[in-house]
């Protein structure tokens, strides 16, 4: 835990700047999986990116003025990003400390707060409905989130997440890590926002949610801080809860985790490319049971499972 | 001077300021002035006792009055847990009656005789139940102020709601008050005394001999202070009396006076409890309430649509937040000191915080509603561009509560939830109680960023001309909202001063302030050596502003032009009105799933006896008889005059005759 300012500072900057750089090319990845899956060509792997460069020079057209609303974008990448150097890539969470598990939950639903502030400041009544289910999302997926983390908590005995982390690496698996990891692996397909959970987006029926109003580099902000998002919670479950092998090289570490993560959002793809939306009240129905199923692994966890 | 002829000079000038603006009631204005005049003195004697009582320089113990025969006596001392309530309360004052300068003027038919002068008479008498150490004059200034403050919460006489919650809150808080004479009474019979000290021994030793009587005393005393601190089921009272209350009382109410429930949990149970065999089970008692008011509280509250009831139900899911702290403070302080003073301190410091940003948000929803008249959340929308400075403080303390880092409710509530986990690996039952915190932290955003979205958001109404309300009630506002940001990247600060009056209140040594809160940048909790929880809000304030910042070059980086559109809504033209998302359509699903929460029991509400009712009017059985009498008897007068002079020269004839055969019958 003790590493030197510099080192956290260069590892928050590797974090920082994967999940920039590399969320576009996952998130590409995962397009061209769901266009095989349905039989289609597909965008090449590039996309994302293309995508990303073509929005920043768009017109930017607003349905509203003031300051708030002209720095959402900025503060949901921003949030998102603070949430990687809360993530560990190989090694303890470059900006981490004893108690940053309930800083990362918090801060994990801030980006959703400047999301969904927009979305009410924008005026669509289509943005409206779709900040709405938002928050009933967050509402249904945190507690997983919570849940799982606590759990960790419990085994290491700490509230860090580098502490969680070494703490499973040294042990071994273990059965209430086992179910927390499920269940959070069931949670990341919400917060990637893929169906059968992309509810709050919703493009044939409410015509992108919260983000109807948003065009040009206002919407590639947010298309990228969502890309972002969903590569730093795969990262965060394979490498809290699955960290084997654990190899205490920093660098192979890392490109490990990169690989593990990029696996699990292939499944999460082939779950978005096979699936139809759920309407919102089943979906809170089903992250319910999932949450309630994880407070099994909880007492588990609690009786030294 | 000395402190207590400080808080003398204190409540002296609050009585004559409540006598001045008495006389000056007529020019509602200056009456406001006036008040806010001599609360803003009151006020800074107030925090010269603070600032003496966190130095050095605390004085002991004085005596002002002695009533040896009753074995009470009216002392008087300020330690650093008054000190520390008194801090909010002083606070708390000062901001109220400065917005309600401007605010009450719109009460053009009431007059202001029963605010201002009332209003002045309740602050002293908060000072005085944080001051005196005696149970018998506690419960004098006690009763004071729920008497003033019933009195303030039925201001409008006219309005019949305002009338029906002030007879709930009258009813409910006497019952309370019962509670805690019987309960004192229990005491005196046992030691003779009144004083603090005294009742706890004898507490102590009841503990001991007879439990079971013990435990029935300290019962009494958790339902009157949870009554007041508004701790379901007997917080009822609150979302009723909160709303009717003219809005500067409203935030003296969330901010203060639900405050002095929970000084009186720390003052008799962080006092008595954490040194004897009792604490855990009455620990896990309170945090168990606790959490089952934070939980039913606010998802309650998610599902109002009127402004005011909102942040009243969320006034009880807060004080659920402190209960749980203060709870898990006192089952493990014994066991493990750090935890239990970590919990109790993060308590307090969510009380201080709590006063900060309800009252910053009732007198948002004040604002609101001395400009549109509305109260109801569905028929509101799009202040902000005409109300900056209220959108944007409503919005800051709207952050704060939900706890968005780095504000100040997350640093309190950080606090809490990472005792509660840290305590929950020796208790279980802990850990979901930290959960439910932390859910219910994530469903108080929800129905904030509704009330944001529905009350400030979205396209303005056309129809409707607002503009941003007076300088008066713009900056008690503003200050609050500061004050929200301030103590969240600052935590450290306040927590110190905390530390000193968790120490203080509670009978086991708490780690200094340096082990228990760490360095001057980060709160660092270490117990035995290693650290447990560690919290940087500069860090993480930083961070996220640097990384703000790279986010908006990089939006900024094509170079792309902006311009003003129209609001698509599906091709066709509608009106702002039309296509609102109305507040009570927000999280529908979630709100059906928990509909039969807070369950409305329909019990026939004790009416006033109707027999004593008319013995009291004396109007009914002697002025109007009365009156009616000699009406009747001056229309029978007024008969003969008829306004004709012969029949007037008449009567004088036969008044003369008449006159003339009277005395010539005596003479004869």
């Amino acid at each position: 835990m003790t590493t030197a300012p510099l080192l956290a500072l260069a590892l928050a900057l590797l974090n920082v700047a994967v999940a920039l750089l590399l969320s576009p090319l996952v998130e590409g990845v995962m397009r061209k999986l769901k266009a095989i899956v349905h039989s289609r060509q597909g965008p090449p792997l590039t996309q994302p990116y293309l995508d990303l460069l073509k929005l920043l020079g768009k017109e930017d057209l607003r349905t509203t003025g003031g300051l708030p609303y002209a720095l959402a974008p900025a503060l949901t990448l921003g949030s998102v990003l603070l949430l990687a150097t809360l993530v560990p890539l190989g090694a303890a969470p470059p900006l981490g400390f004893a108690g940053d598990l309930i800083v990362l939950i918090y801060v994990a639903a801030t980006s959703a707060v400047a999301l969904i502030l927009t979305a009410f400041a924008s005026g669509s009544p289509y943005a409206a409905v779709g900040g709405s289910r938002e928050m009933m999302m967050l509402l249904s997926v945190e507690p997983v989130l919570a849940v799982a983390l606590v759990v960790g908590a419990v085994k290491a005995g700490t509230l860090s997440v580098g502490g969680i982390l070494a703490w499973n690496a040294e042990h071994g698996p273990t059965i209430s890590m086992a179910i927390a990891a499920v269940a959070l692996f069931l949670a990341l397909q919400a917060q990637a926002g893929k169906l059968p959970f992309d509810i709050p987006e919703a493009d044939q029926e409410i015509m992108g949610g919260p983000l109807i109003e948003q065009s040009g580099p206002r919407l590639a902000v947010f298309r990228w801080a969502m890309w972002a998002k969903q590569l730093i919670f795969a990262l965060l479950l394979v490498q809290v809860f699955v960290p084997w092998p654990h190899l205490g090289v920093v660098p192979l570490d890392a490109v490990l985790t990169l690989v593990k993560a990029l696996a699990v959002l292939v499944l999460v793809g082939v779950v978005d490319a096979v699936n139809p939306r759920l309407r919102i009240e089943q979906a809170m129905g089903y992250y319910m049971r999932v949450a309630l199923s994880a407070l099994a692994a909880l007492a588990f966890a609690v009786i030294g499972m | 001077m000395t402190t207590p002829e400080l808080l003398a000079v204190a409540i002296a000038v609050l009585l004559a300021g409540a006598a001045a603006s008495l006389a000056l009631a007529r020019r509602a204005r200056l009456a406001g002035w006036v008040s806010t005049a001599f609360v803003a003195a009151a006020a800074a004697a107030i925090w010269v006792v603070v600032v003496r009582a966190f130095s050095s320089r605390a004085e002991g113990e004085a005596t002002v009055l002695a009533l040896p025969d009753l074995g009470a006596r009216l002392s008087v001392v300020v330690d650093p847990l008054s000190a520390f309530f008194l801090a909010i309360v002083a606070t708390i004052a000062v901001v109220a009656t400065l917005y309600s300068v401007d605010y009450m003027t719109h009460f053009a038919g009431n007059t202001l005789a029963k605010f201002y002068p009332i209003l002045l008479v309740f602050f002293a008498a908060i000072v005085g139940v944080l001051v005196v150490s005696d149970f018998l004059f506690f419960l004098v200034c006690w009763e004071l102020m729920t008497l003033t403050s019933f009195f303030l919460v039925t201001f409008e006489r006219e309005n019949a709601a305002s009338q029906r919650a002030g007879w709930k809150y009258f009813v409910i808080t006497h019952a309370a008050t019962l509670c805690m004479v019987v309960a004192a009474l229990v005491l005196w019979r046992q030691c003779g005394s009144f004083h603090f000290g005294d009742l706890l021994a004898a507490l102590a030793q009841l503990l001991a001999t007879r439990p079971l009587l013990a435990h029935t005393v300290l019962g009494l005393l958790f339902i009157g202070f949870a009554t007041k601190a508004g701790v379901l089921p007997m917080g009822d009272w609150l979302p009723d009396a909160h709303p009717v209350a003219p809005s500067g009382m409203s935030a003296a109410l969330s901010g203060a006076l639900v405050k002095l429930g929970i000084y009186g949990l720390v003052r008799f149970f962080g006092a008595l409890l954490p040194a004897s065999a009792a604490a855990v089970g009455w620990g896990i008692a309170i945090a168990l309430a606790g959490t089952a008011s934070l939980f039913v509280g606010t998802l309650t509250a998610l599902r109002q649509t009127d402004s005011k009831r909102l942040m009243a139900f969320h006034t009880i899911g807060q004080i659920g937040y402190i209960c749980l702290g203060l709870g898990v403070g006192i089952a493990c302080l014994r066991t493990a000191p750090t935890l239990g003073a970590l919990a109790i301190v993060g308590a307090l410091f969510h009380a201080a915080n709590h006063a900060c940003f309800k009252a910053c948000l009732f007198l948002g929803a004040g604002a609101v509603l001395y400009r549109t008249g509305e109260r109801d959340m569905n028929r509101l929308g799009g202040l902000a561009a005409a109300m900056p400075l209220t959108a944007g403080s409503s919005t800051v303390a709207s952050l704060a509560i939900a706890g968005v880092p780095p504000l100040n409710g997350f640093a309190s509530k950080w606090l809490i939830v990472a005792a509660c986990l840290l305590a929950g690996m020796a208790q279980p039952l802990f850990l979901i109680l930290g959960l439910v915190a932390m859910f219910i932290s994530l469903a108080t955003l929800a129905s904030f960023l509704k009330v944001l979205g529905a009350v400030f958001l979205g396209q303005p109404n056309p129809e409707r001309r607002v503009s941003e309300v007076p300088a008066t009630m713009a900056a008690a506002q503003v200050v609050l909202a500061a004050l929200c940001v301030l103590l969240g990247v600052l935590p450290f600060w306040p927590l110190r001063f905390i530390r000193d009056a968790a120490a203080a209140s509670v009978p086991i040594a708490v780690p200094s302030a340096s082990e228990l809160l760490g360095g001057p940048w980060g709160l660092a909790v270490t117990g035995g050596g290693a650290a447990l929880a560690l919290w940087s809000p500069l860090v993480v304030a930083g961070g996220m502003v640097v990384l703000a910042f790279v986010a908006y070059g990089l939006q900024r980086a094509g170079g792309a032009g902006r311009r003003e559109v129209a609001v698509w809504t599906g091709g066709e033209e509608h009106a702002a009105a039309t296509v609102r998302y109305a507040a009570s359509s927000f999280y529908l699903p979630f709100k059906h799933a928990f509909a039969g929460i807070y369950p409305r029991i329909r019990w026939r509400v004790p009416a006033f006896p109707g027999g004593l009712r008319r013995a009291f009017d004396v109007d009914a059985w002697a002025y109007r008889p009365a009156a009616r009498l000699v009406e009747r008897a001056a229309g029978a007068v007024s008969r003969s005059h008829v306004g004709v002079p012969q029949v007037y020269l008449l009567w004088i004839v036969v008044g003369a005759v008449a006159v003339v055969a009277i005395v010539l019958g005596l003479v004869g």
